[in-house]
């Protein structure tokens, strides 16, 4: 090798490791300091003024969370894509996780995704599922967490507590944000022509998850002719768990869960009132909606349910005995329960759950005193031994079952 | 003929750390594949781990992949670079006493504590950054002794002979050293999606910058030392080298695509990931060219491990150029696709590449023992799981994708993938056994089996060669 050869390749190797170099340093400023750069402009204009950080307990939850390898099932970030906005909900903005030592964006999706699971689910729901997730989900794959609990689940420990309260935090901020929020955000981006950054403020929903419960909303029409045997199937794997193989409340996950699942032999259901609930969850309790289960699906559902109804014969009550039933109604349970009985009286907006709506559901004389007698778990419906006699109990059970809107 | 005094006069190999960081590569392999093994079972019978914290899916996952990534490949990568560094310099490494410091740390206070602790709930939630903090400081501390380790042979004689596997040699540990803090530290400080923007240079960076180039340069010595030819083009090698070193770092950001993460950013990394499938064309001709006359299983199994390992190398460069385009990368991020696609990657292309030469290290030392048979069995038992996992797993990613753009319940894409996650776990089988197999090959067997097997395969010749350099440690054993 000549030694001009040599000095030309011991120069170009010189070049190519300076360039080797630079082009590491390139990558950090291109793909780590610059992006860097523009999401901090970008958390620093569209967050709100004050978001709501963790408390010391989410804290501690969301090390368990980091601890125990969530992330790797379950990702926190919904992209910029239909499939995952229609799954999920409105894309992860950069100033939802300002507060993420270290992100847990994960990538991975075993589980769905939770960056919206705060508000999705209810507390006992999540202490049932943690304790032991195939009780409530029958083919779920996710690890049980029995040690954060002192031996059932509605005895959780303070890490359970934590984990969960963390969960109850995921998409916060932005839901609290408000439409105010989602204003500001949109105005501060300036971004009207960006196709992809718009997707984010105009989901159809924040949090798009079916399994969401909500309050007010409407059900679907289901068609009154459902495929009993389909029903039969999909009752099996998603709501005996539960409700029971009989519709009993007695299935294995209803041991931790107050309010107790209802009882849906005890009642008698017509065919809207299945169709509100399985679209919408019940608020506020463990019951969860079905809105990603097409109609035809949530129709044969209600087959089952109405399977479960034992149709009776009616007593019919001397006269006497039905006003008692109205005065004592009109007396105590008219600001809850409604005039009519639709769960719709004057103190409902202070309820945090609706009350029962006996229009659409009947439920048993048995049913109707023990809910009298003992009140209900976890609900703000109170027991009335002391304040009722028992002809006003017994008068009142009855009557209640007299607003029942028509069979099936 | 200066040149060619120093190669005669080359120095001995340490091979006692050789052997202890081959030995240590096995073990802890074994230890990470049980781990993996677990995951994979607890995926279809998730109560195993439920009366035991640390038996729980998450923390094993974790173990599983610290332990391949520093465990196993790590120590398999030492034991090669004690073996490499001195015929490829002329020059012993820094100091034997060094060497048994950085053994030392690499598997006392790295791979073992750090196992420990994410079983005993203390981790980073962070993807192959998962052993806690105080782990990641004596990893850099370890990475620092291996560069004073290695790299002086390398300035020893200037740049200018040095041979493609030195310039992967010293490109892998000083980016490794520069790159792991940023994956490992930075997101602890930075928040949110910046932070992940860090994490997604260290994701690629991990397997572009330390697993990439070294497996690369076992390749690239392996191949011209059992076939006894030299490489059918340096300037090629070279060429790919120096894209590899420039577009690697540059394919972070396409592990969040569709992110807040900017677009230009991400379209930066997607360009950057499609060029790099072309390097990779490159290499792996050259590579393939090297090997002509060989065949693809060639009768030297070191040597057949690094031709499947290129191979491999091909396969999930593409499989990987392709995935990080949008329309590919919207329907199968997040699915098993990814997990066939990086078994494919450590399992396939690295593993191969560091059992290769792990084996052709161990031909080499006369008095190791060496077991032809079973380390033949290791291979096919290896090439049949591999192919077999990675099959499923890529399929399994493409049901979950189909159900994921439809309306399903999610359920359903966890109740589809059932089957192929029972037979991955049925997968793992073969490969447990051909890693049992490969450390029953390196121990039992007679001493010196190894010399004999590369004669009877390639011939006398490099063995007259390359035994003197390692006769002291022949003298001490016998």
């Amino acid at each position: 090798m000549s030694r001009n050869a040599g000095r030309f390749i011991r120069m170009s190797y010189l070049v190519a490791s300076v360039a080797g170099v630079l082009f590491f340093a390139m990558s950090i400023a291109l793909l780590g300091i610059w992006p860097g750069r523009v999401l901090e402009d970008e958390t620093r204009s569209m967050s709100p003024a004050h978001p709501l950080g963790l408390s010391v307990s989410e804290q501690r939850g969301r090390v368990i969370y980091g601890r125990e390898g969530c992330a790797y099932c379950h990702t926190q970030q919904i992209r910029y894509l239909h499939s995952d906005m229609a799954r999920f909900g409105a894309p992860t903005l950069a100033w939802e996780t300002r507060f993420d030592y270290p992100h847990l964006w994960g990538t991975r999706r075993i589980g769905p995704d939770l960056a919206r699971e705060g508000a999705t689910h209810s507390e006992d729901w999540h202490f049932s599922h943690l304790y032991s997730p195939r009780t409530l989900v029958e083919d779920s794959v996710m690890p049980p967490y029995p040690s954060m609990f002192d031996g059932s689940a509605d005895r959780p420990r303070q890490e359970a507590r934590d984990l969960v309260a963390y969960l109850d935090t995921l998409g916060r901020a932005r839901e609290l944000a408000g439409p105010e929020g989602e204003a500001h955000a949109r105005a501060a981006c300036n971004c009207p022509n960006d196709e992809m950054a718009q997707m984010a403020f105009h989901a159809t929903a924040l949090n798009a998850n079916p399994a969401r419960a909500r309050r007010l909303g409407s059900g679907p029409k289901l068609a009154p002719n459902g495929d009993l045997v389909r029903g039969q199937q999909l009752y099996l794997h998603n709501c005996a768990s539960c409700h029971g193989l009989r519709g009993e409340a007695d299935g294995a996950g209803a041991v931790a869960l107050h309010p107790q699942p209802a009882n849906l032999a005890g009642h008698e259901y017509t065919l809207d009132r299945l169709g509100y609930v399985l679209w919408n969850g019940v608020a506020g309790t463990a019951m969860q909606a079905w809105r990603d289960l097409p109609a035809e699906d949530l129709a044969a559902i209600a087959q089952a349910v109405h399977g479960f109804h034992v149709a009776q014969q009616e007593p019919t009550l001397p006269a006497n005995i039905v006003d008692l039933g109205a005065q004592v109604y009109t007396a105590n349970c008219v600001q809850c329960h409604g005039e009519r009985g639709a769960g719709d009286g004057s103190a409902v907006g202070e309820l945090r759950m609706s009350p029962a709506d006996f229009r659409g559901a009947r439920p048993s004389l048995a049913e109707s005193l023990r809910a009298l007698r003992n009140g209900v778990e976890g609900t703000p419906m109170a027991p009335w031994t002391g304040r009722l006699s028992e002809a006003e109990l017994s008068a009142v059970a009855y009557y209640v079952r007299g607003f029942f809107q028509g069979a099936r | 003929m200066q040149e060619n005094a120093n190669r005669i006069a080359a120095p001995p190999v340490e091979t006692r750390l050789v052997y202890a960081h081959g030995l240590a590569a096995i073990v802890t392999l074994l230890i990470s594949v049980t781990f993996g093994i677990l995951a994979s079972v607890e995926l279809f019978l998730p109560d195993l781990g439920a009366n035991h914290a640390w038996l729980s899916w998450g923390r094993l996952r974790y173990d599983h992949t610290q332990g391949i990534m520093l465990g196993w490949l790590g120590n398999a990568f030492f034991a090669f670079l004690y073996h490499a560094v001195p015929l490829l310099t002329g020059r012993p490494v820094t100091s034997a006493r060094l060497g048994q410091w950085i053994f030392g740390l690499w598997n006392f206070a790295v791979v073992a504590p750090g196992w420990v602790l994410v079983l005993a709930g203390f981790s980073q939630p962070l993807e192959w950054a998962e052993f806690p903090i105080i782990v990641d400081v004596f990893v850099v501390l370890a990475l620092v002794l291996a560069i004073v380790q290695f790299l002086p042979p390398f300035f020893w004689r200037g740049l200018e002979d040095l041979y493609v596997s030195s310039w992967y040699v010293i490109g892998a540990l000083v980016f490794t050293l520069l790159a792991y803090p940023m994956g490992n530290f930075v997101p602890e400080f930075i928040p949110g999606a910046r932070g992940a923007a860090f994490s997604g240079l260290w994701i690629h960076d991990a397997v572009g910058l330390y697993v990439t180039p070294l497996a690369l340069a076992i390749i690239y010595f392996v191949i011209p030392a059992a076939t006894r030819r030299p490489i059918f083009s340096h300037f090629l090698s070279m060429l790919g080298f120096w894209l590899l070193f420039f577009l690697y770092p540059l394919n972070g950001t396409h592990h969040y695509v569709f992110s807040v993460i900017p677009m230009s950013a991400q379209i930066g990394a997607i360009t950057a990931s499609a060029l790099l499938g072309v390097d990779v064309i490159i290499v792996v001709a050259n590579l393939l060219l090297s090997l002509r006359g060989a065949g693809v299983f060639p009768r030297d199994v070191a040597l057949r491990f690094v031709a499947m390992s290129t191979i491999f190398y091909l396969v999930v460069s593409i499989q990987g150029s392709v995935q990080a385009q949008m329309s590919v990368n919207q329907a199968i991020h997040f699915s098993d696709w990814v997990i066939g696609h990086s078994h494919l990657a450590m399992l396939g292309f690295a593993t191969f590449a560091a059992a290769g030469g792990l084996v052709h290290v161990w031909q080499r030392i006369p008095w190791v023992r060496y077991n032809d048979p079973a380390i033949e069995v290791s291979y096919w038992l290896l090439f049949a799981g591999v192919v077999l996992m990675v099959t499923d797993l890529t399929i399994a990613g493409l049901v979950e994708a189909h159900l994921w753009q439809s309306a399903a319940p999610w359920l359903d894409s966890v109740r589809a993938a059932r089957p192929y996650w029972i037979i991955r776990t049925g997968s793992a089988f073969p490969i447990a056994a051909g890693f049992i197999a490969l450390l029953v090959g390196l121990t039992t067997g007679p001493r010196g089996a190894g010399l004999r097997s590369v004669e009877q395969t390639i011939g006398l010749e490099p063995v007259r060669e390359i035994a003197p350099r390692l006769a002291p440690a022949v003298s001490e054993v016998q």
